[in-house]
């Protein structure tokens, strides 16, 4: 069920009615029940994947805490035996519990590229050897649930809050209806309090759910949408088109990618702020930043902290790193012997997050990129910071800092090559058409209009993304923007609320494949 | 403002907006599914669905017909006027684009429920035999709940919460309409017919012409056609209820197979149609036009699936046993369950006729001023006018009259062995003085194209003081046409004028002014169509104009429309070029190309113009 | 103590006024890679065993707070 769909209103809308009508101690059952047929609509016989992932998740979080409570209760003297003593039953529970759903999702989601990779060496072992692949349809927003129910596994491992001992309850924090899609990855210790909390209705929730799908189907139907048609037509076939027709449609790519991946995230926190859940924020506008690292701080923020905590952490304090560590210092002077195992660590975050995007060779190279360059910054930190004083350059002006975003935002730019391309070297090919054969006139002398986008869908574009870039600023140098608004007068407020939804009716709802009375009927 | 004002504010700005876009459809209404009268345009709404505007139309119509033809949109091609006069009726043609028997069914039960209903005629194409009940793009295919039965709220909310810019496509098409046929626009709401105006206007010529102006005749695109049994058995079915609805209300019932395209019908599967003929004549006793030499010539059809009105009016003139009317031997059969047989067996046999049978090669010559000093482009002596005729009459060329074409055109008469046309423009004295007695001596016969205001001007342009080339008078005139030898015909009456002897803007030829709007223009053509047909009937007792030149040979499609509708019904250019005569399609005689003679043309040259025609 | 954390710290970080900054974590002055690289240094330094779990903004908003973590772990 799409977030476009009128279904997905009638839903959402049928959910809101039930949740603020039936007594208080059913809402959390709403949320459940309108989880479920969500996830029924949407992903069929898939959502037996849900429940494989609150079973385990269950079972091994019940476990865990039990061993916990045996642990915690411990006197005090006794604690540390107490402790060592079950500290591989809880390693062995919660690395079952992390196999059990990773494992899945291997099958689910990478076995086919896998295969794909072993079976020459198959053909050479056993010629005529077939490695079976795998035919299993990829359940909706499988990545998102998983990372997040793995997390909560770890975090009742680490015992920071106790389990969730009611299984219903804990489905409905692995399948929240409005994050099935596209996320965030929640924490449960945020999450399932929310979930499971009994609250009259809130008008001002209410509203600035209202406002914040608004301005989420903004972004997706008016921006993203419309960039998405020109985007498909040039790299449906991109090897007819110069290198900077191939440099704008990936232009245009950054702004589909983020104005479609936000402006879902917009819609999923809009829709829970209906019920009064306050979900993680996912993107902070990421235009501004002034780093690839300050980008993955404001991209997919989530993902990236659950990277941080579940893997990043874990894998820097871990004993080899430790060693390595250790052995870098000895043997590499000054600063660069002791970051070297923190750059290797990064670089495999970075690595995972490209693969966590899907089984391609693309994204194992995007992950490479963005690992690449981060590590390399961090790597030669202290001789940027000579540079800069060789150059007198003042870290805090303005120029400095724009030169800094723009840096980022052309280094986000060169791995969207990466992944847009339909294949990893034909990005390659594409970075080399835009450097060598750019063509810079087609950008002037109406071939972008032959891609699939009117004059006037240009101007939409260009119209939304000023004010989605000003209003970005604003909430960036500024401030929240609604407190401001509602100081305003009504009438601005009325405006307020007349404008976006005429303009989302006009060049949101109203779609591209409309046919006009002129070609209804083909005249002979 | 508090959170619950604004969002009462919110809903109510969403009601509106929601209330703002059904009242715009529902005033606009551009598929005619509302009775009410406001922004009303039935061939807007025809366009854009048949299905419902049609109805529509005929709840405030139905009073002014009495019968109806049913089909998809092949049975536009039967022309209602011709059943009108051969059944004394007045006839609505329900033609749908796309519709199945379901359509046709739903339509009939719901006129012969709610009307009174004298004739149903109804058309079966071959595509009823590959589906049935289908559903395509809801708004411009539905049916009207009345006729299916389907909930009327769902029906309705589907056209009020449509897309609005099929609303604002029509406001804007109100201002872009035209006289003639635009796209959108393409029904003619009283006979409930398509607007073919322009393609009947159309001049046709040569199959090679015809080719490289609808090259999907040329190049048919490959399809693989499939009868389906389910399709074939709602049709039958559906056949089958109307037959007996119509017996039961004692409504007359004509049922019809439409002329298929012979490239189209031969990707079927023959035997698989033969079941479909064969099971259909079960149903109902049916006149069978789908497949015959008629089949095989692209120029009978406007395109791959519509084949022409020409062709609808043969149709109907072999059923009502009209002989006056052309019909090629092999097309329509009366098929019975008795003879079906023996006449799938005629239809596995059907081929193209014989060309030399049915079409004709006709020269035509055209000749200004005969002037014994003759010089430039439009004049030649008496004496090597003379040497040409003499030439062309002893090579066994005989000169007919546009009459003489046109009743070959239309009713099949033969023409001499080799026809010729000799024509002149503008009725100079001299081919009163010269040519017409050379033509005499020689038994050849010619068309002069007067232009009305300038006959008998013999020393001035009209009634100015500028000196003009003398033209003959109507005395004169007369006499030539008593001798049987020469016809008068137009070359309008004052719309070819020469522009510096005008005080005002000139009417050069019979195209439209630039800034002139279409209605003034049409009241100026068929003014001149009217003046000039009273002045060639009154000077010259000529009983018959209807033969026009065109002025420099310029034309246009609105002026060739307007000139078929002023009777005009042979017109000649001044293309360089033979004509080809089709038998049974009057618009051969559209575009009439014509050899332009003058003291350069040797008589060598004339013999082979007139020869080339044969190839 | 105090004397070798910032030094540390102002290795690791440099031009960060450790001493009054009570928000490092939250208000985004260290970030996570900082924060691995402190730990390491730190558990090389005072030769303490700092886990995953101890990795919370509140540890690190400050100096103090990763003084009395050090402090705890010493034990």
């Amino acid at each position: 069920m799409s977030f476009t769909s009128l279904a997905f209103l009638l839903l959402v809308g049928g959910a809101v009615l039930a949740y603020y009508i039936l007594p208080k101690r059913c809402q959390w059952m709403v949320l459940l029940a309108v989880s479920m047929v969500f996830y029924w609509v949407g992903g069929g016989k898939t959502i037996l994947y849900v429940f494989y992932t609150a079973a385990t998740v269950y079972a091994a979080t019940l476990l865990l805490g039990h061993f916990n409570a045996l642990k915690n209760a411990a006197p005090k003297e006794e604690k540390k035996a107490v402790a060592a003593k079950y500290k591989p039953y809880r390693r062995a529970v919660v690395l079952a519990a992390c196999l059990a759903n990773f494992v899945l999702l291997y099958v689910l989601k990478y076995w086919n590229f896998t295969a794909g990779l072993l079976q020459p060496l198959a053909d050479r072992l056993s010629p005529g050897a077939q490695i079976p692949l795998s035919e299993l349809v990829l359940p909706l927003g499988v990545s998102f649930f998983m990372f997040q129910s793995v997390g909560y596994v770890i975090d009742v491992y680490r015992d920071k809050h106790p389990p969730e001992k009611n299984f219903a309850k804990l489905l409905l924090f692995v399948s929240f209806f409005p994050q099935m899609v596209q996320g965030p990855i929640s924490r449960f210790h945020e999450l399932e309090p929310q979930l499971l909390a009994q609250r009259n209705l809130d008008c001002t929730s209410l509203k600035y759910g209202i406002q914040l799908i608004l301005w989420g189907y903004f972004k997706k139907l008016v921006i993203a949408d419309r960039a998405a048609v020109l985007v498909n037509s040039v790299m449906g076939n991109p090897w007819s088109h110069s290198g900077s027709v191939l440099a704008f449609s990936i232009f245009f790519y950054c702004i589909q990618l983020y104005c479609d991946f936000s402006g879902g995230i917009d819609i999923t926190r809009g829709v829970a702020q209906l019920f009064g859940i306050d979900l993680a924020e996912n993107f902070r506008r990421p235009v501004f930043s002034t780093s690839l690292t300050d980008f993955w701080r404001r991209w997919h923020i989530t993902l990236g902290a659950w990277m941080r905590d579940y893997l990043f952490y874990p894998m820097s304090l871990s004993k080899p790193f430790g060693r390595l560590g250790r052995y870098t210092r000895k043997h590499i002077k000054g600063k660069l012997g002791k970051i070297i195992p923190t750059s290797l660590a990064t670089f495999i975050i970075y690595f995972v997050i490209g693969i966590w995007h899907g089984a391609n060779w693309r994204y194992v190279a995007f992950g490479f990129w963005n690992g690449a360059i981060i590590t390399a910054s961090l790597l030669l930190a202290p001789r940027f910071l000579k540079w800069k004083e060789a150059l007198h350059i003042d870290d805090q002006s303005k120029g400095w800092h724009l030169f800094q975003v723009i840096r980022t935002n052309l280094l986000v730019f060169l791995g969207r090559y990466i992944t847009r391309a339909p294949r990893f070297l034909t990005a390659v090919w594409m970075v080399k058409e835009t450097l060598l054969h750019p063509h810079w006139g087609d950008l002037t002398n109406g071939t972008l209009l032959t891609l699939g986008l009117s004059g006037s869908d240009f101007l939409v574009i260009a119209l939304s993304m000023a004010v989605l870039l000003a209003a970005e600023w604003y909430q960036e140098k500024k401030g929240p923007i609604r407190p401001a608004l509602e100081k305003q007068t009504p009438f601005v407020q009325w405006l307020a609320i007349l404008i976006p939804l005429v303009v989302l009716f006009c060049f949101g709802v109203l779609r591209a494949d409309y046919i006009s009375s002129d070609f209804i009927y083909k005249q002979f | 403002m508090t959170s619950k004002q604004w969002l009462a504010l919110f809903c109510a700005t969403v009601l509106c907006l929601g209330a703002c876009v059904v009242g715009f459809n529902w005033l606009a209404d551009p598929f005619g599914v509302f009775t009410h009268k406001a922004l009303e345009w039935s061939s807007y709404e025809m366009t854009l669905n048949p299905r419902t505007a049609k109805i529509t139309y005929l709840k405030e119509h139905h009073q002014e017909y009495d019968s109806y033809i049913l089909g998809c949109s092949s049975t536009s091609s039967f022309p209602t006027e011709q059943l009108n006069e051969y059944l004394d009726a007045s006839f609505y043609n329900m033609i749908m684009y796309g519709a199945d028997m379901l359509d046709v069914e739903q339509d009939a039960v719901y006129l012969l429920e709610n009307y009174e209903v004298k004739n149903l005629v109804v058309n079966v194409y071959l595509d009823n035999a590959c589906v049935y009940d289908q559903v395509t793009n809801p708004l411009s295919y539905s049916m009207p709940p009345e006729t299916t039965g389907e909930s009327a709220a769902a029906f309705y909310a589907r056209y009020l919460f449509m897309d609005p810019r099929h609303s604002l496509d029509k406001l804007k098409a109100m201002g872009e309409d035209t006289y003639l046929t635009q796209s959108f626009d393409v029904f003619n709401e009283v006979t409930g017919a398509y607007d073919k105006k322009v393609r009947d206007a159309e001049a046709i010529g040569s199959l090679e012409q015809y080719y490289e102006s609808y090259p999907i005749f040329a190049d048919y695109p490959e399809a693989a056609c499939f009868t389906d049994e389910d399709a074939i058995t709602g049709t039958l079915e559906s056949l089958t209820r109307i037959r007996d609805l119509c017996q039961e209300k004692g409504v007359n019932l004509l049922v019809l197979c439409a002329p298929v395209y012979a490239d189209y019908w031969d990707y079927f599967d023959f035997d698989q149609v033969a079941d479909f003929y064969t099971r259909l004549a079960q149903v109902t006793d049916y006149w069978d036009f789908s497949y015959s030499s008629v089949s095989f010539e692209p120029r009978y059809f406007y395109d791959e699936t519509h084949f022409r009105n020409c062709v609808g009016e043969m149709a109907l003139a072999r059923v009502f046993g009209d002989d006056s009317v052309y019909i090629p031997q092999d097309f329509g059969v009366y098929v019975t369950a008795d003879n079906v047989s023996s006449h799938i067996q005629d239809l596995r046999a059907a081929q193209p006729q014989a060309e030399e049978s049915c079409t004709a090669q006709v020269p035509v010559f055209l000749y200004h001023q005969i002037d014994p000093q003759a010089e430039g482009d439009i004049s030649i002596t008496p004496e090597h006018f003379e040497a040409q005729i003499a030439a062309l009459a002893e090579a066994g060329y005989t000169a007919v009259l546009p009459e003489d074409l046109q009743a070959y055109v239309n009713q099949g008469k033969a023409l001499p062995e080799k026809p010729i046309l000799i024509t002149f423009d503008d009725g100079y004295l001299s081919n009163y003085e010269y040519a017409w007695p050379i033509l005499e001596k020689y038994g050849m016969k010619a068309t002069i194209f007067v232009i009305g205001s300038t006959v008998g001007n013999t020393e001035h342009y009209k009634d100015t003081d500028y000196p003009i080339t003398p033209h003959f008078t109507w005395e004169q005139a007369r006499e030539m046409v008593d001798s049987g030898v020469i016809s008068i015909q137009s070359h309008t009456y004052d719309m070819h004028q020469w522009a510096p002897y005008e005080s005002g803007q000139a009417r050069e030829n019979i195209l439209r002014w630039e800034r002139e709007s279409e209605d003034a223009y049409r009241q100026v053509l068929s003014q001149d169509c009217g003046l000039i047909r009273e002045a060639i009937t009154q000077g010259t007792g000529e009983d018959q104009v209807h033969v026009l030149a065109y002025p420099n040979g310029q034309l246009d499609p609105l002026a060739q429309v307007t000139l078929l509708e002023n009777g005009f019904d042979i017109l000649f250019t001044t293309q360089a070029s033979c004509n080809t005569l089709l038998k049974g399609q009057p618009q051969s005689l559209l575009g009439l190309g014509r050899y332009n003679m003058n003291q350069a043309v040797s008589v060598e040259q004339t013999l082979e113009w007139a020869s080339d025609a044969r190839g | 103590m105090l004397e070798e954390l910032l030094e540390i710290l102002t290795e690791a970080v440099p031009g960060v006024d450790f001493e009054t900054e009570t928000a490092l974590v939250d208000d985004e002055i260290l970030e996570s890679l900082d924060i691995v690289t402190i730990v390491s240094e730190i558990k090389e330094a005072f030769d303490v065993e700092i886990s995953v779990d101890d990795l919370v903004p509140e540890n690190f908003n400050s100096v103090q707070a990763m003084l009395a973590l050090i402090e705890a772990r010493k034990e």
